[in-house]
């Protein structure tokens, strides 16, 4: 009997058990249903996953009082009580939004990042910029195919929104990069000195940059260097211009490395057998070497050091403009160096980040005149410059997607100048900065960098604070509207610092607006700015000597201001056409500014107000060689002949003559090819470069030169050395395989 | 007294033996599923299945291993179709479940090896020219691991085999090449015989259906 109770008991409890409760319900973020939340009743088996709208339903034989959880891993957790008894059960919930770094949205107004960690439509690696055609594998030439950056031929420098060159800063791992480019001739831009692959990632920004950064009015490029390599490498380099070779050596342990460079060139082969515009005495010839090592400490602390050593010279003649003269020269012979170490390291939330750099710069310059075959009035220019740059930057993590920053800075600069006998100078300063920054995110939609930064300088005597702004929020999924504003102050340059003046920074405001739209494989960036200009550097001419084949001008004061303002658009595809991977920039820009000797404000000569660039790559994988085009038109810039006379002893300028430039227009196309693409047991791994740039031969003109006799009537072309250039090289490797490299780049 | 006892023992039996098979059936039952699943969608609720079992089960290595493989599976999906958007975020959600597989598993183990391969190669293909050196080069690794560990396990001569199929002829990949070890795979698949009923057992569909494809 007590057993077929029990039976009958334990019978019941399991059909019981077996009658089923269905629960249902919805889940939504914001009044909008979400997909593929995980609905579990917790500590069962049961459960069901969220459809598109946000419904689900399930079965479950659980009875009593129990909790629902709700996961997605984009939002938090939300937990629900729910008594399970009726036969159905309905539920609602809703999500929390959980903040993220990889959903946060970044501000990026002003700025253009290109590194690994961001999202795929990062921009410009040094990938990127080895197969753009016509950047011939530089850093700041494939820059001039991005928005907001002149095609300036005759000067080195990043023209930044109707900025100068020097208004432009380029930062190694944090560390001032003083003369980026090597020396170089009025007429002739220098080049970058620096190795494209020796880093990789940037961030470019053409204003409104972060208060970590300063002394620039426009913008600055921050270059990040590369870690430890992935293996031990050799690799050579040749080409009717250049040989060279390196290595890289990595420890067994892989905590540390270290690595050098050789190389050597010259141009006179090229010259010969390429037609010249510029008549090179001595063609361009240069020798430079580097040295770096990288150690990962035990404690997590990594050490980097970069040095290099170069020196360059080359002469060049031209026909004299004056009648007492047949030809004028200059010959140049340069020599710098640059080390650079930085050292990281994270302490919990703290992460601390330091570097110094040194360079040493000397530009030794001959100007010459020739009369009848006899070189008279030879003047020396002779510039030595010593800089050193310190940095430290302590970062705290508030919660995923805040951090507060600050740190400090220290720039020195000494510089020795002598022109002949007409001017001697020695320039001292030293710039300190204290700066902070904090990354505020509000939620996964809106974010904002609120920063200042102070400076005091010991040769003004004078100190400023600028504080930066920057907000982005997300209009849609893909769509980011962003905003920067900033305050950006600047040394008048020190080349001009030749005799007493009482001088005060430099100062721009940046007002910036930008959409972007960032979808995989496309995107697309439209901005708008304002930049004023105040207090800007206006310069005079120093007494004429007699003998004196050059005026030299000096700083005078700071009453010179301006406006830039513009508009520009940038689209990248990758994705439209297969294996086609494009970009096409716009910029306009309208800018006035009464500097330097203008007589008044101005449209300046180094800016353009339509430039438009169109770059292209294709990888045709049954040839092995990667196809490259690009395409860059300028509308002409405006260009002007000042002249100074003398009022009661006060030097006046006015402009003798003035125009425009006929419109800039170059093709450009590369194309590389890897024969030992695929080859599994090849023990050199080769890549060959053709590159031809101008294809079309456009006839080019940067500026004039006039004569400072007869009022300025004769006038020579300002034009590039050479209208079309030809480079074919060999880079082989040994040790690590780039052609796999190649091969998943292309695929 | 003796027929109480004996009922109670009997009822209690049951009772083990019926949370016992609870587990086992939801997991064959979503274990069957992963070959069957079609849609992006279906490996969502996969993986959320697998959580679920994994969360009443944390000692157990196979629901976090099978939601990691829904989840690669999903990505793997998404990337044939061109979608490559959400495969860092999947990669990441994907790599946990890896973490807390190998986390609980007895041994170090090659089908883990071999997902954690899987989910590095998935990483890369989000932009193979910045990837290929880390995620490409951290993928070939894990691979490299799995076959130490187990030479004979057909699902790492399958990944081995899709990888060559999808290489180009110049690159050393070919459809040829890659057939025979599609080949070779099935044969291994042939002669496997999973550890139990519930280990990984995934794969030979996929080899037959290029083996297959390639006849037709």
């Amino acid at each position: 009997m007590n057993t077929r109770i029990l039976f009958l008991i334990s019978f019941l409890s399991l059909t019981v058990s077996f009658a089923q409760v269905k629960i249902s319900g919805k889940v939504t973020y914001k009044n909008k249903g979400v997909g593929e939340v995980n609905v579990t009743l917790k500590d069962t088996y049961d459960g069901a996953t969220t459809d598109a709208d946000g419904n689900f339903s399930f079965e479950t034989s659980e009875k009593g009082n129990k909790i629902l959880t709700f996961t997605h891993p984009k939002y938090d957790d939300v937990e629900k009580a729910v008594i399970l008894e009726s036969p159905d059960v309905s539920v609602i919930a809703e999500l929390k939004e959980q903040i993220s770094e990889i959903d946060a949205v970044v501000v990026s107004a002003g700025s253009i990042e290109a590194s690994d960690k961001k999202r795929a439509t990062a921009l410009l690696t040094p990938i990127d910029i080895y197969t753009t055609a016509g950047a011939n594998g530089q850093i700041s030439s494939a820059l001039t195919y991005l928005p907001g950056v002149q095609k300036i031929g005759e000067t080195e420098g990043l023209f930044i929104r109707g900025g100068t060159g020097t208004e432009s800063k380029i930062f190694m791992d944090g560390s001032l990069i003083n003369n980026y480019f090597s020396n170089s001739v009025p007429g002739i831009a220098g080049r970058d000195r620096f190795n494209t692959s020796l880093f990789k990632g940037n961030i470019f920004s053409s204003g409104g940059y972060s208060a970590l950064y300063g002394q620039a009015l426009s913008g600055a490029l921050m270059l990040e260097s590369v870690d430890l390599p992935d293996q031990s490498s050799y690799d050579f380099g040749i080409s009717p211009i250049f040989l060279n070779a390196g290595f890289q050596k990595l420890s067994d342990n892989g905590n540390y490395s270290y690595g050098a460079t050789l190389g050597y060139s010259n141009l006179k082969l090229m010259q010969e057998a390429l037609n010249f515009n510029t008549n090179f005495t001595d063609a361009p010839e240069g020798l430079n070497s580097d040295f770096n090592f990288r150690i990962k400490t035990k404690s997590g602390g990594f050490f980097k050091y970069y040095g290099m050593y170069n020196a360059n010279s080359l002469g060049v003649k031209t026909e004299s403009l004056e009648p007492e003269y047949d030809f004028s020269g200059v010959n140049l012979k340069g020599k710098n160096t640059y080390h650079n170490l930085s050292y990281k390291q994270k302490f919990g939330k703290y992460l601390l980040n330091t570097g110094a750099s040194y360079s040493f710069n000397r530009s030794d310059l001959n100007f010459s005149t020739e009369k009848n075959n006899v070189e008279t009035g030879n003047t020396n220019l002779l510039t030595d410059g010593n800089y050193i740059n310190v940095k430290a930057i302590l970062e705290r993590k508030i919660n995923k997607i805040s951090a507060l920053r600050a740190g400090f800075e220290l720039n020195s600069t000494g510089e020795k100048t002598g022109f002949g006998d007409f001017a001697q100078r020695k320039y001292k300063d030293l710039i300190s900065s204290a700066f902070m920054e904090t990354d505020l995110g509000f939620s996964n939609r809106f974010s904002a960098k609120i920063g200042a930064r102070a400076e005091y300088s010991s040769y003004l005597e004078k100190s400023n604070i600028a504080p930066r702004l920057a907000l982005a929020y997300r209009l849609a999924k893909d769509w980011t509207a962003s905003f920067a504003y900033g305050l950006f102050y600047q040394n008048p340059e020190s080349k001009y610092i030749n005799g007493p003046a009482n001088l005060d920074f430099q100062e721009s405001q940046h007002y910036i607006f930008q959409v972007q739209r960032a979808a995989d494989g496309r995107s697309l960036r439209f901005e708008a700015f304002y930049k004023k200009y105040d207090d800007l550097l206006k310069v005079k001419n120093l007494p004429y000597v007699d003998s004196q084949n050059q005026y030299v001008q000096t700083a005078d004061n700071n009453n010179g201001y301006g406006y830039a303002k513009g508009l520009e658009l940038f689209w990248r595809d990758k994705k439209t056409f297969k294996n086609i991977d494009y970009w096409v920039s716009y910029s306009f820009l309208d800018s006035k500014r009464d500097f330097m000797n203008y007589p008044f404000s101005l449209k300046p000569g180094f800016a353009s107000e339509h430039t438009l660039s169109a770059v292209a790559k294709k990888f045709v994988t049954n040839w092995k060689t990667g196809f490259n085009l690009s395409y860059t038109y300028a509308k002409g810039r405006p260009y002007y002949d000042i002249a100074s006379e003398n009022v009661t002893g006060e030097p006046e300028y006015y402009i003798r003559h003035e125009g425009r430039l006929k419109s800039f227009n170059a093709l450009n196309f590369s194309l590389n090819y890897l024969p030992n693409l695929g080859k599994k047991d090849a023990k050199a791994f080769t890549i060959l470069v053709l590159s031809v740039s101008n294809i079309l031969g456009s006839k080019n003109v940067y500026g004039y030169n006039f004569s400072n006799s007869d009022g300025g009537a004769k006038r020579s072309a300002v034009v590039p050395p050479v209208n079309t250039f030809v480079f074919v090289g060999a880079f082989i490797s040994f040790g690590v395989d780039k052609t796999e490299d190649a091969i998943n780049n292309n695929l | 007294m003796k027929k109480y006892l004996l009922s109670f023992a009997l009822a209690f039996v049951s009772l083990t033996a019926f949370a016992q098979s609870d587990y086992e059936k939801a997991m064959k039952e979503n274990i069957a599923k992963i070959e069957t699943s079609k849609t992006p969608e279906e490996f969502t609720a996969l993986s959320n299945n697998f959580h679920r079992i994994a969360g009443k089960d944390e000692n157990n290595w196979l629901p976090f291993y099978y939601a990691a493989l829904a989840n690669i599976q999903k990505g793997r999906m998404l990337m044939q179709q061109g979608k490559t958007q959400d495969l860092d975020f999947i990669a990441g959600v994907a790599g946990k479940y890896i973490e807390a597989a190998s986390h609980v598993a007895p041994t170090d183990n090659a089908e883990i090896h071999l997902l954690s391969k899987m989910m590095y190669s998935m990483k890369m293909m989000v932009n193979p020219q910045q990837r290929f050196m880390t995620d490409g080069a951290k993928a070939t690794e894990e691979l490299k691991k799995a076959e130490k560990l187990d030479p004979s396990n057909p699902r790492i001569a399958l990944i081995k085999a899709e990888d060559t199929y999808f290489t180009p002829e110049q690159y050393g990949g070919s459809k040829a090449k890659g057939m025979e070890q599609f080949k070779e795979a099935l044969a291994k698949f042939n002669s496997y015989t999973p550890k139990s009923a519930l280990e990984p057992n995934w794969g030979k569909a996929e080899a037959e259906y290029f083996i297959n494809g390639a006849k037709k």
